[in-house]
């Protein structure tokens, strides 16, 4: 009797669940169908009827039997814009990037990038804890908190919509926690030898910076000469006074140099704003732009406004797939205008304010709500900036000490040099 | 871009005619806008401000930034603005002997020209608001419309040189309660939407204490705290910045600068 009371309740919660999974699926449709109806550039997404859109597909989301159909359902009706940067991730996805992450903002000093397949130290901040333990470019990172990073990035990389961009940041995630604490990370060194390190996590490079609503970063700007060369790099474009200040001043130090690399490597850009500004330090004819942005009710040109005092000499840009937004921007922009040689590999393809949201299903949404044409007359968005050299960088080159992409930039530059 | 605000505002008026308003016909565009000017404070109040320094503050709700605003103005026709905001640095822009001009942080100095430099220009005459017949040629009362429960009418003002203005006068009050037109920058043409409120007087004449703006995405609010009246303003004020100078100097196109 008991048991025959119990199924029937049984088959009700079943029946619950499912209705509880239709409606977070026709929710998160309606959410994504509303969502490009209100914020696309154009009034007619895609130039399609958006509304006998979602009379199509709204029935077939509802008749879907689980959710990845539903989800395959969602995917198909954003694929009819035939454009980049709307896409939906599915939850798994999430969980795989922020599985056991701790978080908080302290760091071991380490930049790294994947390369081919592995978690590869491509930089050390000076003085942090990564580097005064020996840590060195080229030395790879198995293991990190107890997790095998080898699986993580596999698991990231198998679905086509986790970028490198999300690659990096989610492997860098699990090389970070509270400012104090410590972290225990297994690396092979220059010479396969497992090395394992309990790592400080101290406070990021840089200055604090806040910008409005978005929540406080670090920023750093460095710049050196390499022999009559100058080199200038920042992680951001924000922290607006003092970067444009550093960038005013490198230049103009920069009269008599043979040439400029701007290392925009791993810089997800920031106010899109600095890079016209920027690019006026280095364009010295009037009425020159790196693009326009088309929005739902405005366009908008990122005009250059040529400085009194530029700098007329070689410009190389150095980008990666971690090179973002105002990065490529600037980047594709210079290039488009012959003002500068690329070198690297390519760009995030994220120039625009496309934003993630996650969706009531747990599926993540990315939706792009303007769209900006290079100067060059491609968009950025979807395709990004493919360099004029193309230059990997390799373990075996990071272990002897060398940048082949740095390396390519000053080669060219020096080939530039007037006899 | 703060300026125009403020001064979009003030060129919308004229002088004189105090008369109101009965139920038909449509009152004549010159009525209302004269009109504006005697509610305000007529135009000896106008006549007599010499000069001003007004103070007050910038929002950006969206973003989350904050920061400062600064106007100074002189008769007949210099001005000279600066926001300060931390995140972004300072932005500066002015008029002085026909040269209209903008400094930024971001995006560095710039001498206006074209329509741009026009509407600087006439945006920096102080005496827009008495001198409205001069600085519009043509304006029409396009009729009347509901804003916030309050019939307005509507009038749209086009200058000799620029994109037309359009004002919504309280049928009732005779202030300016909306301003919409198409701003021309450098950045390419951007629809603007003013709304104007909290009227309040300033040395003895009514200006609006909250100004927001809605230009493209972005929206922003201006809140006038005080306005110096008469206030000696050395001529350095008004003087061009030098990286403003130096782009002078460097453009061989004087004639356009000027």
């Amino acid at each position: 009797m008991l048991v025959r009371r119990l199924i029937p309740l049984f088959a009700a919660a079943l029946t619950v669940f499912g209705q509880a999974r239709t409606q977070a699926d026709l929710d998160s449709f309606e959410k994504v169908w509303t969502t490009i109806r209100d914020k696309h550039w154009q009034v007619k997404p895609g130039g399609l009827d958006w509304q006998a859109i979602h009379d199509e597909y709204r029935p077939r989301v509802e008749k879907a039997s689980s959710h990845d159909e539903a989800r395959a359902v969602i995917q198909e009706m954003i694929g009819r814009l035939k454009q980049s940067h709307f896409a939906i991730i599915p939850a798994v996805v999430y969980t795989v990037l922020d599985d056991e992450v701790e978080s908080g903002s302290g760091t071991t000093g380490i930049d790294l990038r994947v390369l081919g397949g592995h978690a590869v130290v491509t930089s050390l901040d000076p003085g942090s804890p990564a580097a005064q333990l020996g840590v060195q470019p080229g030395w790879q990172i198995e293991r990190a908190s107890g997790r095998d990073l080898e699986a993580v990035i596999d698991q990231a990389r198998a679905n086509p919509a986790v970028h490198e961009l999300q690659l990096t940041r989610a492997v860098l995630a699990r090389l970070s926690g509270p400012i104090g604490g410590k972290l225990e990370a297994a690396f092979l060194d220059g010479t396969n030898k497992t090395v394992n390190l309990t790592l400080d996590l101290t406070a990021p490079r840089g200055t604090a910076s806040a910008f409005g609503n978005l929540p406080e970063q670090h920023v750093w700007f460095e710049s050196k000469r390499t022999g009559s060369i100058a080199y200038v790099r920042f992680n951001l474009f924000l922290d607006l006074p003092r970067v444009m200040a550093s960038f005013q001043q490198t230049v103009e130090n920069c009269k008599t140099c043979d040439g400029l690399i701007i290392d925009l490597r791993g810089n997800p850009g920031g106010i899109g704003g600095m890079a016209m500004g920027m690019a006026g330090f280095l364009v010295d004819k009037p009425n020159q732009r790196l693009g326009t942005m088309y929005l739902r009710d405005s366009t908008l040109n990122f005009v250059v406004n040529p400085r009194a005092k530029v700098f007329t000499g070689p410009v190389a840009i150095l980008v990666d797939g971690c090179s973002a937004s105002t990065s490529e921007i600037f980047a594709g922009g210079l290039k488009d205008l012959g003002r500068a040689r690329v070198f690297g590999t390519h760009t995030a393809a994220a120039a625009l304010p496309s934003a993630f949201e996650r969706l009531p299903n747990g599926d993540g949404f990315q939706y792009a709500v303007a769209n900006y044409i290079s100067e060059g007359g491609q968009p950025l968005e979807g395709l990004g900036v493919t360099p004029d050299e193309v230059v990997e960088l390799t373990r075996p080159a990071l272990l002897a000490g060398h940048d082949p992409v740095v390396d390519a930039a000053l080669d060219w530059i020096r080939r530039q040099k007037k006899p | 871009m703060n300026r125009r605000i403020l001064i979009l505002l003030l060129a919308c008026a004229g002088a004189g005619v105090t008369s109101v308003y009965g139920a038909d016909p449509l009152p004549s565009a010159e009525s209302i806008l004269d009109r504006y000017v005697q509610v305000t404070g007529g135009k000896q109040a106008y006549e007599k401000r010499k000069s001003e320094i007004a103070h007050g503050t910038v929002d950006f709700p969206a973003l989350g930034i904050k920061g400062t605003m600064t106007r100074y103005a002189a008769q007949p026709d210099k001005y000279y603005y600066t926001v300060d905001i931390a995140a972004i640095g300072k932005m500066e822009a002015g008029v002085n002997d026909s040269i209209a001009w903008e400094n930024s942080a971001i995006l560095g100095p710039r001498v206006k020209s074209g329509v741009e430099r026009a509407e600087a220009i006439r945006e920096g005459n102080m005496n827009a608001t008495v001198n409205w017949r001069k600085l519009y040629p043509k304006v029409e009362n396009a009729g009347i419309e509901t804003i916030d429960g309050q019939e307005c009418f509507k009038v749209v003002m086009t200058p000799a040189e620029g994109q037309p203005i359009t004002g919504y006068y309280q049928k009732k009050s005779g202030l300016q309660v909306k301003l919409t037109t198409v701003a021309t920058s450098q950045l390419g043409d951007i629809p603007l939407e003013i709304i104007a409120s909290d009227y309040k007087d300033f040395g003895g004449i009514l200006e609006p204490a909250k100004v927001i703006q809605k230009a493209g995405t972005q929206e922003f609010t201006m809140t006038l705290e005080r306005v110096e009246v008469n206030p000696a303003i050395p001529a350095a004020t008004f003087a061009l910045p030098a990286e403003v100078r130096a782009l002078v100097d460097k453009t061989v196109d004087k004639g356009e600068a000027k």
